[in-house]
Order: structure tokens, then sequence, then C-alpha cells
């Protein structure tokens, strides 16, 4: 089975991120770039498919031309190949047009499934399997904790607030994933020196047909307008507990209409 | 010529790191020196499934074939979080001895002696130990080991374990061998003794950034009259001290590990002065430690008490400071 994950380069949500004050787009240069960490358990889950099936994983990422660093430590953990889709006119696309370029670039290629990770911890929008389901006309299941693939048949555990649902789709499909599905593998010294070699295969927007007055900022569905520094934290209110702490503490919590 | 780590050096050793940070390695130490070694074999198995443990295997016997610098990358990181284990002897001296022995054409072929260990090693399920005295005169957890080897003069022998001895280091287990059957001739054992020289001056070196990251950390937390002790001037300096010395000791290890993998002429010498380097950098970094982090980094059940005692011990293993000093003294002489 072939198997297409989606990876995106992103700045690390363990550090402070900011907007870029010329465009408002998410200034990539100030952060450290890393591979979602979703996206991470996508590729463990494509590669374990893959491993149990036979089969190839390819990786498809779109950004700008630094992501290749991101796209050599995501080759490391396993997958055979990598897409990457690069061109300027991309910058501050939204994701109604990231969808558009990523449906155009799945079009090239032959797969059966596609998995990608829930959300990206920049945009965070969760919206970009239903999207690309509807434009490629194939189902989309998302949130998984665990994917089971029996011939055409895929069998995916949907997690929710409460527990979880069991989905069924005919592939191909699409279906993003939970931290919850797996344990990464780490890439062993052999990989990370093999992923050196392995093919990526780069498209630009004319490669795939999509014309450039239909993605970037000036064309994004959504914009931000205005954005400002979150506010410090405010000091909190200390209690001394002189023997009547506990009624002052419920004080407190009724004023703030918590109790 | 680029002297910088290569990016695939980089992540390498950033892999190591971050499972060995998951893998609560202190744990596993304490289990080691108790005579618990299941955390730490299955550390070992997991450090294999990596790559580790195969870097100087030949690719014939299942090894990678990695260079002295990837060597040197794992072992920083090994160092860094106090793995415990015949490290040093499994994946580094083993093998060179093994693979002197075979250019040499001096029967470690012959005898399938490499078939017999290296896969296994490189598996991560063989621990290798030996003694090569008078630099190494005990062999780490000969109990556990198979093979314990002797390396007597240029030749290898298989060893007959003997009696445990203590080291200040509760997870260095050691005991006496002594030498029996002939195994090999010709076996390199100047270069063996050097590439174990370099592995531990690059733990070393991990083990010193471990020992000043724990204890930097404890200078931002701890607070004494009103403010953070990091504040003050006199334990600012102490600190700061501490990373110009494994800063100034890290290059001398790389540049050693390039020396060494390229037959340098002046490879001993470097490793020598490497060793010495980074013998004192770890060294400051384990008694600024102790004393930044006053009585609580005496008690055992802190984890300072794992990385002091480890330093200790790896200053004079593999070659004395005085050794390794006379050997850059006479290097420099003979080449003035």
């Amino acid at each position: 089975m072939k198997i297409v994950v989606l990876v995106k380069q992103v700045p690390d949500s363990g550090e402070e991120r900011t907007l870029r004050a010329d465009d408002k787009t998410v200034d990539r240069d100030a952060a450290t770039k890393r591979m979602n960490e979703l996206d991470e358990h996508a590729i463990e889950e494509a590669l374990k498919l893959a491993e149990a099936n036979g089969g190839e994983v390819t990786l498809l990422t779109m950004g700008p031309g630094d992501a290749t660093d991101t796209i050599r430590k995501a080759l490391s953990m396993g997958p055979d190949k990598a897409v990457h889709v690069s061109d300027d006119a991309l910058h501050g696309s939204c994701a109604i047009a990231t969808s558009k370029v990523l449906a155009a670039a799945l079009g090239k290629l032959e797969w059966d499934l596609v998995l990608c990770g829930a959300e990206s911890t920049d945009g965070g929008v969760q919206a970009l399997p239903h999207m690309l389901a509807e434009r490629l006309g194939v189902g989309a299941v998302t949130g998984a904790r665990k994917v089971t693939v029996e011939g055409a048949t895929v069998t995916v555990e949907r997690q929710t607030d409460e527990g979880y649902e069991v989905l069924q789709t005919e592939g191909p499909a699409i279906v993003s994933v939970w931290d919850t599905i797996n344990e990464p593998r780490y890439p062993s010294f052999k990989l990370i020196m093999a992923a050196k070699k392995k093919p990526v295969e780069s498209f630009a927007l004319a490669d795939l047909g999509v014309s450039a007055d239909e993605v970037g900022l000036a064309n994004a569905t959504s914009q931000v307008l205005e954005f400002a520094p979150k506010p410090p934290r405010q000091a909190g209110v200390k209690i001394t507990d002189e023997g009547e702490g506990g009624a002052k503490l419920v004080e407190y919590l009724a004023s703030e209409k918590f109790v | 010529m680029r002297f910088a780590l290569s990016s695939e050096q980089e992540q390498f050793g950033a892999t190591v790191d971050a499972l060995l940070t998951e893998a609560d390695t202190p744990r596993a130490a304490r289990a080691w020196a108790a005579g618990d070694h299941g955390p730490g074999l299955a550390l070992w198995r997991r450090l294999a499934d990596v790559g580790v443990t195969g870097l100087t295997a030949p690719e014939a016997y299942d090894g990678l074939g990695a260079g002295l610098v990837e060597v040197t990358v794992a072992f920083e990181q090994l160092g860094r979080h106090a793995v415990p284990g015949p490290l040093v002897e499994s994946l580094v001296v083993v093998p060179t001895l093994l693979a002197g022995a075979q250019a040499a054409g001096s029967g470690a072929a012959d005898s399938g002696l490499a078939g017999r260990w290296l896969a296994g090693i490189a598996a991560g399920k063989t621990l290798a130990s030996l003694v090569l005295p008078p630099h190494v005169p005990y062999a780490l957890d000969a109990d556990l080991a198979d093979p314990v080897l002797v390396v007597d003069g240029d030749s290898l022998r298989s060893g007959h374990v003997g009696r445990p001895l203590t080291s200040v280091d509760p997870a260095r287990r050691l005991f006496v061998v002594t030498a029996a059957q002939p195994l090999a001739t010709n076996v390199g054992a100047a270069r063996g003794l050097d590439a174990g020289a370099l592995a531990c001056a690059a733990q070393l070196v991990g083990a010193g950034r471990s020992l000043l990251d724990t204890t930097v950390a404890y200078a931002r937390q701890r607070r004494q009259f009103g403010r953070p002790i990091g504040a003050f001037q006199a334990v600012k300096h102490q600190l700061a001290d501490v990373l110009v010395g494994l800063e100034m000791a890290r290059p001398l290890v790389y540049g050693a590990a390039v020396a060494l993998a390229s037959d340098s002429a002046t490879a001993a010498r470097d490793i020598s002065a490497a060793k010495v380097a980074a013998g004192d950098a770890a060294y400051r970094a384990a008694r600024v430690a102790l004393q930044v982090h006053g009585a609580i980094g005496y008690t055992a059940e802190h984890d300072l008490s794992l990385w002091l005692t480890k330093v200790r011990a790896l200053v004079s293993a593999w070659g004395t400071s005085r050794w390794h000093r006379t050997r850059v003294r006479e290097a420099l002489c003979a080449a003035g």
C-alpha cells in the first residue's frame, strides 16, 4: 500500500512565538524550526502500516526552502521519499489555499492512504483533512487514536472527549492522528545517514497547475488585522491564614463566581 | 576544511540525548550499582536500536562501520546521562583490537573472534570487558561480560574473572582478571588504549556538561539572602570557569577523534591532551557543582552523586592524567 504523510515545519511550540511586524504572518525566522510534533506520530503510524502490509511511505510538505531541514529529519525516521512544494507566492496562504495546493500535489502522487497530524501547533486549524477530502472526493476521518487497514477498508478509533468512536471508510482515505496513537521511533544512525540519499522531489506552483492569484497572503480568506503581545500575568491574591484563611478563600472564590 | 559536526552527526547526538533523557538513566545507574542490571541492559538494547552499540563494528558483523567522530558524539551523550556498563570496552576498545588483529592477519579472523562477538555487541546483547595493564588494571562488569579479555603486551588473551573490587563510583563494578588462553597477537594495543582514552574523554565532557547544567539550574532556583544564589558573583564566576573549561576541552576531544581516525602522526599526543583537558574540566565541574549545591549535593539521594563519583573515576581511567601529560611532553620534546 502507498501512504502519503503530510508534514509541516513549524516554529517550536516550546518557545515564545510571535508574528512579523510587517505582514502579520508567523515570524518563522525568529523561531527555532522543527517538525510539527503530531506529524511524527503520523509518520510512525505510516511506517507501522507499511511494515505490516508492505508498501511505501512518501512525505509531502508545503513550505519555504529551509523546510528541507524538516524533510531530512522526517526521512530519517524511515519514509522512502519526499515531495516538497515550495514557491514564494505561497507565503501567507490560508488553510483553504493550502488545501488547494496539497490536493493538487496529491493528485500527482499515487496513494491509498493519506496520514497527517490532527493539527499543526502553529495554525491549530484542524480542518485541513476535511478540506482535502472534499477536494479529492475521498473519505476523511480525523483525530484517530488507532488505525487498522484490511484490504481497502480503513477502520479508525476516533478519540473524543468522552471516549472513542469506531469509524470505517473505504480507501483511498485521509486520516489525521493524535499523539495517543503511538510512540514515534528515534531515528537510528543508519537511517539518519540514509536520509541524505533519499529522493526529494520539488514542485513549484506552476508544476501543480495552481495559479499564484489563488494563494498567498493577498488572497487569504482570513487575515490578521491587528495583534498585541499577551498581557503579563496579574499578580495573584495572597491570603494569609490567621485562623479564618478558609473563609477568605471561599469569599474570593465566590466573588469570582467559581463557587 | 570543515571542522564543525555535520547536521547528520548533530542529529544523531540529539537523538541519543532525547532517548536517554526519556529513559530515566539515573534510575538505571542506581539499579546497576545495586546489582539489578535489568533497567541498564534494557537501556543498552534501546541504544542498539538507534545504532550506538554498532558504531565501530564493521558492516560485515551487523555494525555500521562509522567513524570515531560519531563514536565521540555518542560517548559525549553517554557521559552526559551517566549510562552504566562497560561502554568504552564493548563499543570501542574490543572492536578496535579485533580490527587491529584482523588487519595484521594474526589470528582474530581465523579463530572467528570477530564473528563470535561483534554482531552481539552491535545488537546490544553482548557486553565485553577487558583489562589493559597498567592503564586499565581492573575489568568493568566482568561478571556480566562475555568476553572478558586481557591485553597482554600486544596480544589478546581470554581472562579469568576473580574477586570484585569497589570503585569510588558505585555504578562501576570492578573485577580482578587474570590472563588465560592466548587468542590473538598483534592486536594493536596502543591504538586500543588511544580509542578507549578518546571515548572516556568524550564521556567526561558530557558528564561535565550535565553537572554544569544541573548546577546552573539549581543556582537559579535556590534563594538565599533574598535572591537566587546564581545572582552572586562568587557563584557566577565559578560556573563561568566551568563552562570555559568544558568549551576548551570539547574541540580538543573532537580534534583528537579526527586525528586518530586519520592516523595522524600526532594522534597519540592529541588524545592525551584531550583526555587531560576533559578530565580537568569535568573535575572542576564536579567540584563547583558540589560547592554550589551545598549540603544537598552530598546526599546519596540526590542524583548529583551519580555524576560526581563517575567523573572522579573516569579522570584516572584509561590512563592517569600524569601519564597522559607525560606523553604530551615527550611528544612535544621529540617534535622540537
